[in-house]
């Protein structure tokens, strides 16, 4: 008999392409492109930062879209909707009380645990802060457990900004923590009111006070950022191991079967969509 | 385990009588476009002889090309109700050769690591494989030896060799043992000798072979990332998928919402495939492709069957060598030749 090649021992989960129904609590608009969507689940989603779910409205489709909130114990799930296709226009246009479909959680996610006594930098662009703030908001509530934070966050107007009043109540807790320091930056302020700096993102990493040794980064935006921030950090002294990114791809089904996320021979959906920079570094297709 | 020496007539009925019982698939001619592996029924040809590799492979059968994930319905209360949709119709693939068991078996392997598809596997799991032996090369374009597919049978229930006008027929396993109960089939006197046998009157060399120990095929095509072999071959590509499509091992999929146009609020999630040689399949919402040269997506599909894939599946190589992808290639691009022109091109630049 040949038990070892043929599948009849292996018990399939039959449940793992049907998405639980979460119900719309809020959505609210951030930006021109951007709502933010507070979901109910019938159970607690039990995530960790970093990760994503499958989202999908019956009829329309399914997409992979990061986890916002912290992890959390009841059965809220946050995520921003940036307007990008059929699926999130139609997304942007529901109304509270109506459904969702969930698959998830998925993927890797952020280790906070073993970057226990470190400092982490944040290097943030655009809608990254959707993903990003899934981590700093377990981080803000656990700053004893780390040497310091630093968030360093970009996008390309003022009106671009998303979690505005949120990212200012960091702002505030900064001023009263030396431990915690926040930059907001826009490309250019476009006539619009800015309270923070003009720049990109990699500008400040010049001069920012910073012990490499000490220091984990975690970064997410747009694929061109990690090119450059990356130099930036590296002729700081930071080494590739040091350095987390998290990475887009087109996930179709979130579990390692549809192939479309496959960087190389690695399966963003499962081993990522963080990595650890030295772990990729290597792959000509993670940061093309 | 049983081994019978069973004349073609008999073997034939024997198949037409297992299609009375449950869907039994079996290369049949299909108009002008060569073997398809279709349902069996009374007006049938059994053939063995004169066998080309079918359009599409039988492994296919266990992952359509189409197949709903679920289906759902919004009741009247605006909350959407999913029922699941599992297909565990019994079936039998008869006259499977190498090439395709061993891509069965390599679907098997993806689709049991990590999270098992219950799909696939409850199909899977629903299937009797009866195998067939090549003792010639179906055509110019197989490389089954090269890959080491020739010899493939061990996820075969029965396994049925042609030799000197009869069949060798050998069961493989319990479920394959219970296709031959009561058949009255006579037991093979010299299963040794006639295996010897066969060995002797197998074609030598079979089919085409590589320029290199195909042992040393996966570290070529790792080593060959910029190489200019990719834009040699890729100049004919249209970027039609074909060959994705009618690979044994490749399963890449995408997947969509279907309503139902005369009541929107019920419908169903469909996955089709796809392929990584399409355009787009890496592309992003907002438009960012990772891979948007034909080049670095042939590259990719090279590398997936030679190396990506190997290690998650310990095996020597993700290609059965049925050379389907060069035959029904447009353009008359073929996995062999880039593997080869690769091969080539590390002896002169190592």
């Amino acid at each position: 008999m040949n038990a070892s090649v043929t599948p009849s021992t292996v018990v399939p989960d039959a449940d793992l392409y049907l998405p639980r129904m979460a119900r719309i609590l809020e959505i609210l608009p951030m930006s021109a492109r951007e709502k933010f969507l507070r979901l109910e689940l019938p159970a607690p989603l039990g995530h960790r930062p970093g990760q994503f779910v499958m989202l999908s409205c019956l009829g329309i489709g399914e997409a992979p879209i990061s986890i916002s909130c912290g992890p959390r114990t009841d059965n809220i799930l946050e995520v921003v909707i940036r307007d990008a296709g059929s699926l999130t226009h139609h997304i942007h246009g529901l109304k509270p009380g109506q459904y969702l479909g969930v698959r998830g959680p998925f993927g890797s996610g952020f280790d906070l645990e073993a970057w226990s006594g470190q400092h982490l930098l944040c290097v943030v662009g655009g809608l990254g802060l959707a993903p990003m703030r899934s981590l700093i908001q377990p981080v803000l509530a656990n700053l004893e457990s780390f040497s310091g934070f630093t968030l360093i966050s970009g996008c390309r107007t003022p009106a671009e900004e998303l979690y505005r009043e949120e990212v200012r109540g960091w702002e505030q807790l900064a001023q009263g923590n030396s431990k915690v320091r926040v930059i907001r930056l826009v490309d250019r302020t476009d006539n619009q009111p800015w309270d923070g700096r003009v720049g990109l993102v990699t500008a400040p990493l010049h001069t920012l006070e910073m012990d490499p040794a000490n220091t984990v980064v975690a970064m997410c935006g747009p694929p061109v950022m990690y090119k450059f921030v990356i130099l930036e950090l590296k002729a700081r002294g930071l080494g590739d191991a040091q350095i987390h990114v998290d990475l887009e791809r087109r996930m179709k089904c979130g579990v390692g079967k549809c192939g479309h996320c496959q960087i190389n021979h690695v399966y963003c959906c499962q081993e990522g969509p963080v990595f650890r920079f030295d772990r990729i570094a290597h792959l000509a297709e993670a940061l093309q | 385990m049983t081994a019978f020496l069973v004349s073609l007539d008999a073997v034939s009925a024997w198949i037409r009588h297992l299609a009375c019982g449950q869907t039994l698939y079996f290369p049949q001619q299909s108009g002008q476009s060569g073997l398809r592996f279709l349902p069996v029924d009374n007006d049938s040809e059994i053939r063995f002889d004169g066998y080309q590799p079918s359009l599409a492979p039988p492994g296919k059968k266990l992952a359509p090309a189409e197949e709903p994930l679920f289906r759902y319905r919004v009741g009247t209360d605006g909350i959407p109700v999913i029922q699941p949709v599992l297909d565990a119709s019994p079936r039998i693939l008869a006259g499977v050769r190498p090439c395709d068991l061993r891509g069965i078996h390599l679907l098997d392997q993806v689709n049991q690591q990590g999270h098992p598809d219950p799909h696939y596997l409850t199909r899977r799991q629903q299937t009797v494989l009866i195998g067939c032996d090549c003792l010639t090369p179906c055509d110019e374009h197989c490389f089954c030896d090269a890959v080491g597919s020739l010899r493939w049978r061990e996820n075969a229930d029965l396994f049925l060799t042609r030799i000197d006008g009869q069949f060798l027929l050998e069961v493989q396993t319990e479920a394959g043992q219970r296709l031959v109960a009561n058949q009255n089939f006579p037991a093979c006197p010299d299963l040794a000798g006639l295996k010897a046998h066969i060995e002797a009157q197998r074609a030598k060399p079979f089919g085409r072979q590589w320029h290199a120990d195909a042992g040393r095929i996966p570290g070529i095509v790792a080593s060959q990332w910029s190489s200019p072999v990719w834009d040699k071959h890729v100049e004919r590509c249209f970027s039609c998928g074909t060959c994705n499509l009618v690979c044994p091992t490749c399963y890449c999929f995408d997947v969509r919402d279907d309503f139902q146009i005369e009541d929107p609020s019920a419908g169903q999630r469909v996955r089709h495939w796809d392929g990584c040689m399409l355009p787009q399949f890496a592309q992003v919402a907002g438009g960012h492709d990772f891979r948007p040269a034909p080049a670095a997506r042939q590259r990719h599909r090279v590398k997936r069957k030679f190396e990506y894939l190997n290690e998650r599946c310990a095996t020597t190589s993700f290609c059965t060598g049925c050379g389907r992808c060069g035959r029904q290639c447009t353009a008359g691009i073929d996995i062999f030749d880039i593997v080869n022109d690769l091969i080539d091109h590390a002896e002169v630049t190592p």
